[in-house]
Order: structure tokens, then C-alpha cells, then sequence
């Protein structure tokens, strides 16, 4: 196993930054989730990584050792693509062995260890068939196990689940989890899913505009995510954000007030609420926000209010199955004081009362 | 006793599927006729044809066919046209194969170009190009001999042979050259191992269609071939020419001599061909 570090990577196309300044470093053993919206450059970076995309520029080491020209066949990784890339033309035991035979000659030693791994994974009665003759997670296994024989340095995996449906994608994450656990090893994983990223990941890094939002374990991102990008884009429903100013260690949210200290009186700040950190009272001096309720959706294990507290977009409350809420109540919301997040009005990043600003 | 007549209806579909049905029947006695008539000149001696041209082959010469192949070279000709056909499709397959992959996987400078100039020379009718080649055969030594003959196949047939493959070759997820790099295999390795085996159909595609066409090839043979041992099957008709007369009995004989290995090619291979021609993206 091995540690890999980016180091001021970029990446242009012609004009066009793809990634810019990407720091990353993943430790030894580590589960490393990339995790962004569609053309963050997760994939770019993952690439790079793999040896499949040229570095513009910055370091990329594995194992400290400078990467950036070496090619991608010794580089000493594996790789599981979206698309699973199996060879149409051979078995599943040809796939797998595919790799371990361009470096291990002794034919013997190739059969066993796909024997191996094929029952680890439970392929042991598919090695002979071609992968059209496969389901979607079949294929999947095998796309896995055919990183699994090498034994590399590094896994990467570029969306490896997307294809799946949602009842496999969640067996299939169990045993992503389960692998890592037992072969220890570094795997940096590409995803677009947060569900995905807070379940798998040792630590997650948020990408964004081809650059590194943030990095932190998954819980802690989410509950002290650096900016209102981040905040909007972990959570679902996403962070309620409410403009609103500050005056004498009040912030006001306009339907609404907050009691807090530290934050400069008269300045303008973003306040940062998780829907399930709200909760309905019914004391209007209490309320951080009030509102007109305009939807209700109704989950079975939670119900969703939509409220309209004047802010421009609804805020939702996310309540229990009987959250005594009906359409066009007026609700006086609540929250815990310290699960309250700030942001600058004008930057979006993180402000932590008692910061001078 | 008064007559009755008996209404049986019948649909609009009904008459549509008949219709078709005369005209596919049409189009085969159309299509079949020559080669039909051909069949039955092939066992009838020239002055039983003469006779009744369009009479049946009774009684039909079976010997006229060992009388070509052994008294009037037919053996030779058909050697030739293995060595030639053979060598000139394996070297189509393969120079074809890698440049069909080098257009559809890489990008480098002047590819438009060089694609626009390798496909531009098909506009040219062969009677064009015929007589200049024949000086360059002639300047570089490569007149009246069958390498010379392979490598003019190979140069006909290698604009169609790249853009049949091309066109399969760029349908190819390129998740699946990636992963064989990150497997450790290089470019080379790659184009064996996985490009030629996926693009399996469209290889078999051009494999006949080119065996085809150069089976049959007649011009280019009789332009840049002299000898009659160097001959191939389709210039075998040429010994039955004689100023004076036609041996048209024998003509049939050498023709169906060298039509049949082309009618066993497409019987057995024809789902395969169609299959290449239609194949989809790999799954």
C-alpha cells in the first residue's frame, strides 16, 4: 500500500482550467472520496492520478516518489472504471488475469490467485463465462476483482456504482466497505453521490469549479462545511440559507432573531441551518425564522416541511412522521443555538464567531 | 344449377405481402438467370450451345471441368488466385487494422488530411489510374510478377478496408484501451490484444468483401499480367479466346471454376458479413 500526494496540480486544455491547484494527500491505507458536482474536475484529477491525463502542472507522488511522467502501466495501480471496461472478448477469468499476466509469468501463480480472489467476491462459478453474460453487478465484481488480483499500490475508482440500481449500489457499497476494511488498502474513490461519500469515505474532499472546496472526515464536513457551497451541496435536502445582518449579538433573519456573540455588529452574514436542526415552537420570541408553510411532503419516516420565511427561497424544516404541521400554518422555528453556521454574505466562506473580520 | 361465386377477401396487407413477394421473386430470376444459364453452359460442349443456347445440360459433361483444371492450366490459375487473394487480404487486414486504429484512437497532426487523402483515391475509376500504374510497375521491377499484383490489391482495397474498420474501431469504449494500459500492456500490445480481437466482426467484414472483389479482379490481372503461369482464374478465360474462335462451352467451365469458391465463401459467411456491417457499439 502506499500514500499519494498532489501537490499545486492543474490541469488546462488549451485555455480552459479543468483543475486548478489541487492539494491532496492521502494517507497510507486511507479511503480518500472526490466527491463534486458533474465538471468539478474529480475526474480530471482522478485520471491524472492514473496516469491517463498529463499533469500541466505540480507534483504527483505515490509512495513520495515523483509520478508525473511515468506511464500508467508503472505506476502500480488499479483501476475500476464507470463503464466497468471488461474485455468483451474474454472470460471472466481471462479479465482478471489480464493484468497479473503481463507481470507475473508463472501461469500457475496467475490461476491461483484469480481463483482466489473470484471466491472472495463470489465469482467462483462465472470465471468462464464472457461478460455479456453478465448482470450489471456481476460485471461490477468482476471489473472489482480484476483490481483486486494485482494487489497494487492504489485503487482508484471513478463512479463505480452509477450503473448499478439503488437496491445493488447499496449491497455493493457494503462490500466496497468490507474490501477496504480487510486489504487495508489506499483506495481514492470518484463520486458524484454523498451518500456514497458519507458512508465509504475515511475522508472526503469537495471539489468544486476545478478546485478543492474542502477536506475533512465525512461528519465533519458536514456539520462545519467551509463555505455555502459546500453547505448547499452535502445534505439532502440541502443547508437552509438565510441572508441576514447582525446587530449587538443578534442575528437577524428578517422573520426571526438568533442570539449570538462574536460576530461584528452591522455586517452582513449567510446563516446556515440543516433542516433537521429546526424544530417548531410556539413562542414567536423565540423564532430564529417564521413563515407561511407552502408544501408538505410526507415521507413515512419524515415529513419535510416547506416554509416561506421571506428570505426568497423556501426554508424546510425535516420532522418526524407526526410534525404537527398542516398547509398555510404559520410556524415560529427554533434551533439549537451552537448548530448554527455563518457565512460571509459576500465570500460564502465560513465564519466562526469570535474571527475577526 | 346457377353459378356462385365465392367472395374471399383480402386485406390491403395481405395484397402488399404479395406484391413484395412477386417482386423478390422477380428480382431473384432476375439476379440468378446469368449465373443459372452459366451453370448449364458449364457442363454443355460448345457446339451443343451453339445448337440450343438456352438448352438444358443433358447429358451433363462432368469431365469438361477436370479438362480445365488439368489440361488447361486451371490448377495454376487457381493457385495464384490463393496466393494472391490470400497474401493481398492478409496484408489489407493488417496494415488496414492499424491505421483504422491509429485514426480512431489517436489524434495527431494532419489526421483530416491524411484521411481525406488515403479515402480520395477511390473517386478515381481504375481505368484512370491503370495506365500509370502500369509504368510504375514497370520502373520499379514489380511488372508481370504476383508480388506486384498483391501489393496493387493491397493499395485498391486499403481505403474501403480503413474506413469499414475505422468506423467499428471509434465505437470502441476507450475505458477499454485505458484499462489494458493501466493493466501494463503498450500501445502496441493493445492493438493485438484487444482492438483486433473486439473489431472480430467488422475484421471478418472486410476479410470478405475483399475476397470477394479480389477474387473476381480482372483488370488490374490482366493490365500487369502476362505470363499464363502467373495468371489468376478470372484471366483463365482468357486461353479459351482465340482469334477465330470462342470456346464458349469451356469459357463457362473456367468461369464456374472460379465462381464457386466465391458462392461458398458467402453461403457460409454471409451472417457473418451482415453482422459486421451492422454490428453496434460493444457492450
Amino acid at each position: 500500500m502506499a500514500t499519494v500526494t498532489l501537490e499545486d496540480i492543474c490541469k488546462n486544455y488549451g485555455n480552459v482550467s479543468a483543475v486548478r491547484d489541487v492539494n491532496i494527500s492521502v494517507a497510507d491505507g486511507e479511503f480518500m472520496v472526490l466527491l463534486g458536482p458533474s465538471g468539478c474536475g474529480k475526474s480530471t484529477t482522478l485520471r491524472m492520478i492514473a496516469g491517463l491525463e498529463t499533469i500541466s502542472s505540480g507534483t504527483l507522488r505515490i509512495d513520495g516518489e515523483r509520478m508525473n511522467a511515468v506511464p500508467a502501466k508503472n505506476r502500480d495501480i488499479a483501476m475500476v472504471f464507470q463503464s466497468y471496461a471488461l474485455y468483451p472478448h474474454m472470460t471472466v477469468r481471462d479479465n482478471m488475469g489480464f493484468g497479473l499476466r503481463r507481470r507475473q509469468k508463472d501461469k500457475a501463480v496467475v490461476a491461483r490467485r484469480v481463483n482466489e480472489v473470484a471466491a472472495s467476491i463470489g465469482l467462483t462459478e462465472y470465471l468462464d463465462r464472457k461478460p455479456h453474460a453478465l448482470s450489471g453487478g456481476q460485471r461490477q465484481r468482476v471489473a472489482l476483482g480484476r483490481a483486486i488480483v494485482r494487489d497494487p499500490k492504489v485503487f482508484l475508482f471513478d463512479e463505480p456504482l452509477s450503473n448499478l440500481d439503488a437496491a445493488l449500489r447499496v449491497s455493493t457499497r457494503a462490500e466496497l466497505t468490507r474490501l477496504h476494511r480487510e486489504l487495508s488498502a489506499t483506495m481514492i474513490y470518484v463520486t458524484h453521490d454523498q451518500v456514497e461519500a458519507m458512508t465509504m469515505g475515511d475522508r472526503v474532499c469537495i471539489m468544486s469549479h476545478g478546485e478543492v472546496a474542502q477536506i475533512g472526515k465525512p461528519m465533519d464536513v458536514y456539520l462545519n462545511p467551509a463555505s455555502t457551497f459546500v453547505a448547499s451541496f452535502l445534505g439532502n435536502p440541502q443547508m437552509n440559507l438565510i441572508p441576514a445582518t447582525v446587530s449587538e449579538g443578534v442575528v437577524d433573519s428578517g422573520s426571526g432573531k438568533l442570539a449570538r456573540s462574536g460576530l461584528m455588529s452591522g455586517s452582513k452574514v449567510i446563516l446556515g441551518l440543516r433542516p433537521e436542526d429546526l424544530a417548531i415552537t410556539g413562542d414567536a420570541n423565540d423564532a430564529v425564522l417564521s413563515g407561511r408553510v407552502i408544501s408538505l411532503e410526507a415521507l413515512g419516516a419524515e415529513t419535510l416541511v416547506h416554509i416561506d420565511a421571506g428570505s426568497g427561497k423556501p426554508v424546510i424544516l425535516r420532522g418526524g412522521r407526526e410534525t404537527p404541521a398542516r398547509l398555510d400554518d404559520v410556524l415560529h422555528l427554533t434551533c439549537k443555538p451552537h448548530m448554527a453556521r455563518f457565512f460571509d454574505a459576500e465570500t460564502g466562506l465560513a465564519i466562526t464567531p469570535g474571527d475577526t473580520q | 344449377m346457377s353459378a356462385r361465386t365465392i367472395a374471399v377477401p383480402v386485406s390491403g396487407a395481405g395484397l402488399r405481402m404479395a406484391a413484395l413477394l412477386l417482386l423478390i421473386v422477380v428480382y431473384t430470376l432476375y439476379s440468378t438467370g446469368p449465373f443459372v444459364w452459366v451453370a448449364a453452359m458449364s457442363l454443355r460442349t460448345t457446339t451443343e450451345i451453339a445448337a440450343n443456347p438456352y438448352g438444358m445440360p443433358w447429358p451433363a459433361h462432368f469431365e469438361k471441368f477436370a479438362s480445365a483444371w488439368f489440361d488447361s492450366n486451371y490448377d495454376t490459375y487457381f493457385l495464384n488466385s490463393v496466393t494472391i487473394v490470400l497474401s493481398a487480404v492478409a496484408l489489407l487486414t493488417i496494415i488496414g487494422g492499424m491505421a483504422a486504429h491509429c485514426f480512431a484512437r489517436y489524434r495527431f497532426r494532419f489526421k483530416s488530411a491524411l484521411y481525406f487523402l488515403i479515402f480520395s483515391t477511390i473517386i478515381f475509376p481504375p481505368q484512370v489510374t491503370v495506365i500509370g500504374l502500369f509504368q510504375i510497375m514497370v520502373d520499379y521491377g514489380l511488372y508481370n510478377t504476383r508480388v506486384g499484383l498483391v501489393l496493387v490489391y493491397v493499395s485498391i482495397q486499403l481505403p474501403i478496408t480503413i474506413y469499414i474498420l475505422e468506423a467499428f474501431f471509434a465505437r470502441i469504449p476507450k475505458d477499454l484501451f485505458e484499462a489494458a494500459r493501466i493493466d501494463g500492456y503498450s500501445e502496441w500490445s493493445i492493438f493485438w490484444r484487444i482492438s483486433l480481437p473486439v473489431a472480430m466482426p467488422a475484421i471478418a467484414t472486410t476479410v470478405i468483401l475483399n475476397t470477394i472483389l479480389l477474387w473476381n479482379e480482372f483488370l488490374y490481372a490482366v493490365v500487369l499480367i502476362t505470363e499464363d503461369d502467373k495468371r489468376t482464374l478470372p484471366l483463365g478465360v482468357l486461353r479459351f479466346l482465340g482469334d477465330q474462335l470462342e470456346d464458349v462451352g469451356m469459357i463457362a467451365t473456367g468461369l464456374m471454376i472460379a465462381i464457386v469458391p466465391v458462392v461458398l465463401i458467402y453461403v457460409f459467411f454471409s451472417e457473418r458479413l451482415i453482422q459486421g456491417m451492422t454490428a453496434g457499439a460493444v457492450k
